[in-house]
This record gives structure tokens, C-alpha cells and sequence, in this order.
């Protein structure tokens, strides 16, 4: 007889966590970049369901189902109620709709996102959720806007408020932007694996139609500053033409071509059409790189008082990460250049996964699918 | 019942308590996979009584918004909500009601502002609408019965004693008889507070009115150390079978008192969501030494920190307490039992004044107390023990608290 008994228990958990009774609150968390919002929204399902009645068969219970069913009217509610200005409106969209917990209870968490009229300025905020129903609701507020934080509590009389643009020195700045560029490299797959593929056959030479290893280590480096330094050239033109919006490509073709670029590297090394001048195609494709790391800037912003700099500092943090990468792989690929594991097992199968991973980025990028769910 | 539904409902009840015990150790969000995953329960049935006549007056406060009579009836069922269930956001939704009023408020209207503004300890406010009601209708007797208990707070009882006389003057037996039951009891005549409390009683006809006077009862008892006769008046108020939460908090503490944390853990089990009853609940847990003290312990913590961030200090007296004799911390506690002392002066709040003062080892900061003690002439034997240590304390300041 283990059920009864384990009910029992969890009834006992469960009373131990009752939620507290405590007036409402909203958490409102703004990232306002040169132009670009983001935000995040914490408002409390019982609150939500006062304003807008979330419990429709009236069982005291709110679903997931019942909250996802109303989220247009959530959105409209909630996004009426709050107005952000920036030299001119920032219009917002809910992009996204989760829930969590604080210490009263569930909320609903609003993901929030939209461009600002101009990314320079003062920063506008009129904020009156709920106000009409709880005169006692307060909006806690924390806002980041290029960078420096403010906090704040929301009430009735809060009316509209301005906050100063950040004067951040111009080395803070800087080094934010290289921590990006370096964070942006890391996590960016298909910019490691492209990298990758060209790398991995620097500590190889091919002689008569087998691979073996370079004999020193004075070669695998030169081949290695060759591609690096080129893909480096080349990212940092496009990189730079397309932040400072001299040039732009829809994101789809960039991204498409990406994956392309990384198909046709790993298919090189198993089927080697260019041996000698790597460092052509790592600046060809270089160049449609730079693309992407431009479309990762912009959702970022850039601050116009600071421009050159904090593209510049994007840009080092990429080679810093781009050499980071590198010096991780180089030793140890010219340790093992002469053993089967790297010939086979790294260089031709690491070659044909990075081939397929690659194509399948390319058909869901191209022909907007979605293959591999997450 | 199949085993089925068992199971379902186990697992239902599980996840709860997994996505509960998970928010305390660290929230994040996340996205539900199954629609019908619970994520939050409503104080209210739809088909509960309380919302059913909630949810009627807010449909007639709609259609006829400035209608004063309606908005007058829907503020006053959520402040009883407020004050049944000790929710702060009827109080919020209470004042939403009457603001589009403001400034042309009927007496109805400023009697209920006025109630709203002394439960979030706006004195000053309060008693500016209650002044502005009586100036309208000089026989509100509410309006004076609510000024009286204002002038009890803040220690005022020349003021509270006026208007137990206007009550008087109004013929309203039992308000004036709690009004000057307090009076006495709070300025050391705990005997004839007794008598006219017990002689109010006799005149009580309605619940809420009985059970506030036995309550008092219950108090004015216990600081004769009468426990035998504090307990009878207690158990005659819970017998009502009415939702108090003072009338809980005063029980509770009078078992806390008296050693007795088993029955208290009994009394507040599902009380949890009320600070200061969660507050009592721990302290009893603790005694206990009861695995649950340490996550209720950390509720509360919580609580007062989510408090804090929307610049609430209506909690410093339950937080001074909590500081006090849960974390043992005399440092942070002594500030905030002295900044509640600004604002209240009850025989509980000076207690805790007390309390703080002799564990943080600071003779000084007892000092307001010992004045009201001295001009009230309050007979409460341990508080006048508790005052007396505090007197004994080395005078020497700034010394370091020994571990």
C-alpha cells in the first residue's frame, strides 16, 4: 500500500511551499541597445486572470492550456499598457510566452522585443499595467540601457519616466564588444566547423593521392597563418561594410551560404579539388562570413558615439577567439598527423559528419525546414 | 477510485510540488509541455460564495461605474476578503475602486479609503479621510470607532478616549465598550478593561463583533495571568468558526508563550501564505526542532526580501520578530522593531522593542519603551520583567555582542 502513503507525503511537500499572500508585483526587465530592445515581462497569472479571466471552466485552476489559448489577448493587454521612447516609439511585440514562479505564486513570463525610432538619447518608459484594477500594483523595473543598469519601482504616480543614455568609457565599451566578438565566435557553430575543416588538413600534405603528415611543424604553422589570416581579412571587410550599412544581404542567403561554405570545405578534404591555396577559399568564404558575424552585431546594436570602436573591438574579440581555437587544435593535430586515428578517424570521418551537419544546415536555412528538431 | 486517476493525480500533484521546491532553489522559465499542466491555483471556486457576490458587485460596478453606493459595497467585500484571508491585493483592488471618486467622495467612500490607508499604516492619511466623513456626517460612528482604534496605534489615548465618548453619544453600546475596553487596558487598568470588555459582550449580537471582543478578552487575560480564563475566551472565539487572521496570530502567540508549539504547528497548518502567521508556524517549528522550520525560515526570508524591493515596510514589525528569534540576529532586528515603534505602539510592538533592545544588548534603544511604560502605567507583569532587565543592561555602548 505505497500510494496512499506517498500522496500523503507529497500533500505534506506541498503545503510546506504554499505560495505567500502578498500585493502585486510585476518584473520587468529591459535591454534597450542603441536600438534594440529586448525584454523580459514576469506578470502574475492571478493578476492576468483578474484583468482578463484566464479560468474558463472556473475550477480555480489555471492550465498552460488556458494561458496559451488567450496569448493575442494577452500580448495586446499587457503591451498597451507599456510605451518605451527613444528620441520616437519602440514599438514592442511579445515574442514569446513562458511561465515561472516567484514567491506569490505563477506568472506568466513575456518575451518581449522591438527597434527603437533612434539608438542614441534618453530613454522613455511609461509603464501602467494593472493600475486601473490594483491601485497597490508595482512594476519593479530593471532596465540596461547600453549597458549601465537602472532599477527601479513602478507605481500610479510614477507617470512617464526618462532615463540618461550611459556615458560608459570608451574602454568599457571597447572590451564589452571584444567579450561579444569572442563569446559570438564560441558559440557559433558553423564558423568553428568551417574553420575546422580548412585546419585540420594544414598538418597534412597529400602525395600521391594519400594524405600524411607534414614533416615539421614550420609548414603546418605557415599553412595555418595562411588560412587564418585570410578568412581573418576577409570577414573583418564585410563585417565592417555591413555594420556600418554601406552594404546588407537578406539574412536567409547569408545563412544559406554559411552552410554552404562549410559543406564545400569538408567535402574538400575528402575529395580535394583545391590542395594549395586553401587561403583562396577561407578568404571567399571569409567574406560571406562576415555577413553573419554583422547580422550577430546588429541584434546587439552599436553605440553611434562609440562606433568604430566597438566594431573594432567585435572584430579582435573574433580573431582572439579565431586563435584561441587554433591554438587548441594545432599541437595536438601535428602530434597525431601520422597516426590512423587522425587520418582516418578525425580528418575523414570528423570530414564526413562536418559534411552532414552542414548539409542538413543548408537544406533547413535554404528551404526554411526544420530536420533535426531541438 | 481507479488506479488510473490515482496515478494521474499523483503525478499531477508531484510535478506541483516539483515546480515549487524547484522555484525556491533557483526559478527560471520554462515552457509547460502539457496544456493541461497546472500553473496556478485562484484563491476562489467561480462557484464559491465569496466570488459569486465578488464577481456580481464587479459586474454592476462595471456597468454603473459611478455609482457610489456599488462601488462602496464591492470596496468593502474586498477589504472583509482582505481581512478574512490576509491578501494584500483586495486592498489594491479595494482602492481601484474608489479612486475614480476621488476628490468628490461620499461618506460611504472616505470611511472606506480610510480603512484601506490604516491597513497599509497610512495613520495620517486615514485619519484625514475619517475627519473628512465625520465633517459630512458627524454620526458615522464607524468613522469614529475606526479613529479610536487609529489613536490606540499610535498611542494617542487622550484623542482615542474622545471618541469612545462620541460613541457613546451615538448610543453605540458595544463599539464604545471595545473603545474604552482598549483604553483601559492599554493605560493600566486591565481590571475594569476586563469588566467593560465583558460587559460589551453581553450586548454583542453579531459574530464579527463577538468574536473581535473575545479575542481582546483573550489578550486582556493573559496580561493578568489569568492563562486558565485567556484560553476559555480564545476557545469561545474559535468556536465561531469564522477566518481571523488576528485572532490566529493572538492564539498562536499565547501558545508560543506558553510552551505549547505542538498545538500551534495544528492551529496554522494551511495558513502558510499569511506572514505573520507563517512567522508564529516557524517559531513553533523551530522549538520543535522540525525539519520544516528551515524551508518555512527561508520562505519568510524570501517574503521580507520581495517585500523590500517594492519599498514595503508595512512588515517591519514581523520582520524585527523574525530577525529576532528565527536568524538571531539582535543587530538587524533592534533597527526595525525601533522603526516599527515610530509608526505602532501596541503592548506587542513595545514588547518586541524590548526584546530587541536586551539581546542586542542596547539599554538606549529601550528607552522609548520604558517611557510609555512609565506614563501608561501597563500592568503586564513579563512585559515589566522585560523592561526591568533591559534597565540592568551595562551601560557602557558599543560593545561587542558576545557569540
Amino acid at each position: 500500500m505505497m500510494r496512499p502513503f506517498a500522496m500523503g507525503l507529497v500533500l505534506l511537500v506541498c503545503q510546506m511551499t504554499a505560495w505567500a499572500h502578498k500585493a502585486s508585483d510585476s518584473y520587468l526587465v529591459v535591454d534597450v541597445n542603441g536600438k534594440a530592445v529586448t525584454a523580459q515581462w514576469d506578470i502574475a497569472l492571478r493578476d492576468i486572470d483578474f484583468a482578463l479571466g484566464l479560468d474558463r471552466d472556473g475550477n480555480a485552476e489555471i492550465t498552460w492550456g488556458e494561458l496559451r489559448s488567450r496569448q493575442s489577448d494577452l500580448a495586446a493587454w499587457a503591451l498597451s499598457r507599456l510605451a518605451l521612447t527613444r528620441n520616437g516609439s519602440c514599438p514592442l511585440q511579445v515574442t514569446g510566452l513562458q511561465v515561472d514562479e516567484h514567491t506569490d505564486g505563477g506568472y506568466a513570463v513575456l518575451h518581449l522585443s522591438g527597434v527603437c525610432a533612434d539608438a542614441t538619447g534618453a530613454l522613455g518608459l511609461q509603464y501602467r499595467l494593472l493600475f486601473d484594477l490594483d491601485s497597490l500594483h508595482r512594476g519593479l523595473l530593471r532596465l540596461t540601457l547600453d549597458g549601465a543598469t537602472h532599477t527601479t519601482v513602478l507605481s500610479p504616480t510614477s507617470g512617464g519616466l526618462q532615463f540618461g543614455a550611459a556615458r560608459a568609457s570608451r574602454w568599457e565599451q571597447f572590451s564589452q564588444y571584444l567579450v561579444e566578438g569572442v563569446w559570438h565566435i564560441w558559440i557559433g557553430f558553423d564558423h568553428i566547423l568551417f574553420l575546422l575543416s580548412l585546419l585540420l588538413p594544414a598538418v597534412l600534405v597529400l602525395h600521391m593521392r594519400h594524405w600524411q603528415g607534414v614533416t615539421s611543424f614550420g609548414v603546418a604553422v605557415r599553412e595555418v597563418l595562411w588560412v587564418v589570416t585570410s578568412f581573418t581579412a576577409a570577414h573583418s571587410i564585410t563585417l565592417s561594410l555591413a555594420a556600418l550599412g554601406l552594404v546588407s544581404l537578406p539574412t536567409s542567403l547569408v545563412e544559406s551560404a554559411i552552410a554552404l561554405s562549410v559543406v564545400l570545405a569538408a567535402a574538400n578534404n575528402l575529395w580535394p579539388v583545391v590542395e594549395r591555396r586553401r587561403w583562396l577559399v577561407a578568404f571567399g568564404f571569409g567574406l560571406i562570413h562576415g555577413f553573419g558575424f554583422a547580422s550577430v552585431l546588429a541584434e546587439l546594436g552599436l553605440p553611434a558615439n562609440a562606433l568604430v570602436l566597438s566594431l573594432l573591438g567585435f572584430n579582435l574579440g573574433v580573431e582572439v577567439g579565431q586563435v584561441a581555437i587554433v591554438a587548441g587544435f594545432l599541437p595536438v593535430a601535428f602530434l597525431l598527423r601520422n597516426t590512423r586515428f587522425y587520418l582516418r578517424g578525425v580528418f575523414v570521418l570528423g570530414s564526413w559528419l562536418t559534411m552532414l551537419v552542414a548539409l542538413t544546415w543548408f537544406i533547413e536555412r535554404a528551404f526554411d525546414l526544420k530536420l533535426v528538431s531541438p | 477510485m481507479n488506479s488510473r486517476y490515482l496515478q494521474r493525480s499523483f503525478c499531477a500533484g508531484l510535478a506541483l510540488c516539483g515546480s515549487l521546491l524547484g522555484s525556491l532553489a533557483q526559478s527560471a522559465p520554462r515552457t509547460p509541455v502539457d496544456d493541461a499542466a497546472v500553473i496556478e491555483k485562484l484563491p476562489f471556486r467561480a462557484g464559491d460564495s465569496r466570488a459569486r457576490e465578488l464577481n456580481a458587485l464587479r459586474a454592476s460596478n462595471r456597468k454603473a461605474p459611478s455609482d457610489a453606493a456599488i462601488a462602496a459595497a464591492l470596496a468593502q467585500a474586498y477589504f472583509d476578503t482582505a481581512q478574512a484571508r490576509g491578501d494584500p491585493r483586495y486592498i489594491g483592488y479595494a482602492d481601484a475602486v474608489l479612486s475614480p471618486f476621488d476628490p468628490q467622495m461620499s461618506v460611504d467612500l472616505l470611511v472606506i479609503r480610510g480603512m484601506l490607508r490604516q491597513y497599509r499604516h497610512d495613520f495620517d492619511g486615514a485619519l484625514g479621510d475619517f475627519a473628512a466623513a465625520l465633517a459630512q456626517d458627524p454620526e458615522r460612528a464607524g468613522a469614529h470607532a475606526w479613529r479610536g482604534a487609529i489613536y490606540l496605534v499610535v498611542a494617542q489615548y487622550d484623542k482615542a478616549r474622545t471618541e469612545c465618548a462620541a460613541l457613546r453619544d451615538l448610543q453605540r453600546l458595544v463599539l464604545q465598550g471595545g473603545c474604552t475596553g482598549l483604553v483601559q487596558a492599554y493605560t493600566g487598568q486591565l481590571n475594569s478593561a476586563y469588566a467593560t470588555l465583558q460587559k460589551t459582550l453581553a450586548l454583542a449580537r453579531h459574530d464579527d463583533q463577538r468574536l473581535w471582543l473575545l479575542t481582546r478578552l483573550g489578550e486582556v487575560s493573559a496580561w493578568l495571568g489569568q492563562n486558565a480564563r485567556a484560553e476559555r475566551h480564545y476557545r469561545d472565539a474559535l468556536a465561531l468558526g469564522r477566518d481571523d487572521g488576528y485572532l490566529l496570530a493572538a492564539w498562536a502567540d499565547f501558545l508560543l508563550d506558553h510552551n505549547r508549539p505542538a498545538e500551534v504547528i495544528k492551529l496554522l497548518a494551511g495558513w502558510e501564505a499569511s506572514d505573520p502567521l507563517l512567522l508564529r508556524l516557524a517559531e513553533a517549528e523551530t522549538q520543535l526542532q522540525m525539519p520544516a522550520a528551515k524551508a518555512h525560515v527561508q520562505a519568510l526570508d524570501d517574503r521580507f526580501a520581495a517585500a523590500k524591493l517594492r519599498g514595503d515596510t508595512t512588515h517591519r514589525a514581523e520582520e524585527a520578530r523574525f530577525q529576532l528569534r528565527l536568524r538571531k540576529n539582535a543587530i538587524l532586528a533592534l533597527p526595525l522593531a525601533a522603526a516599527n515603534y515610530q509608526i505602532q505602539k501596541e503592548p506587542r510592538d513595545l514588547r518586541m522593542l524590548l526584546e530587541a533592545a536586551l539581546a542586542a544588548r542596547d539599554p538606549d534603544a529601550a528607552k522609548p519603551a520604558h517611557d510609555w511604560l512609565q506614563s501608561t502605567g501597563f500592568e503586564d507583569a513579563p512585559m515589566r520583567a522585560l523592561a526591568a532587565q533591559t534597565l540592568q543592561l551595562p551601560v557602557v555602548k558599543k560593545q561587542v555582542m558576545s557569540p
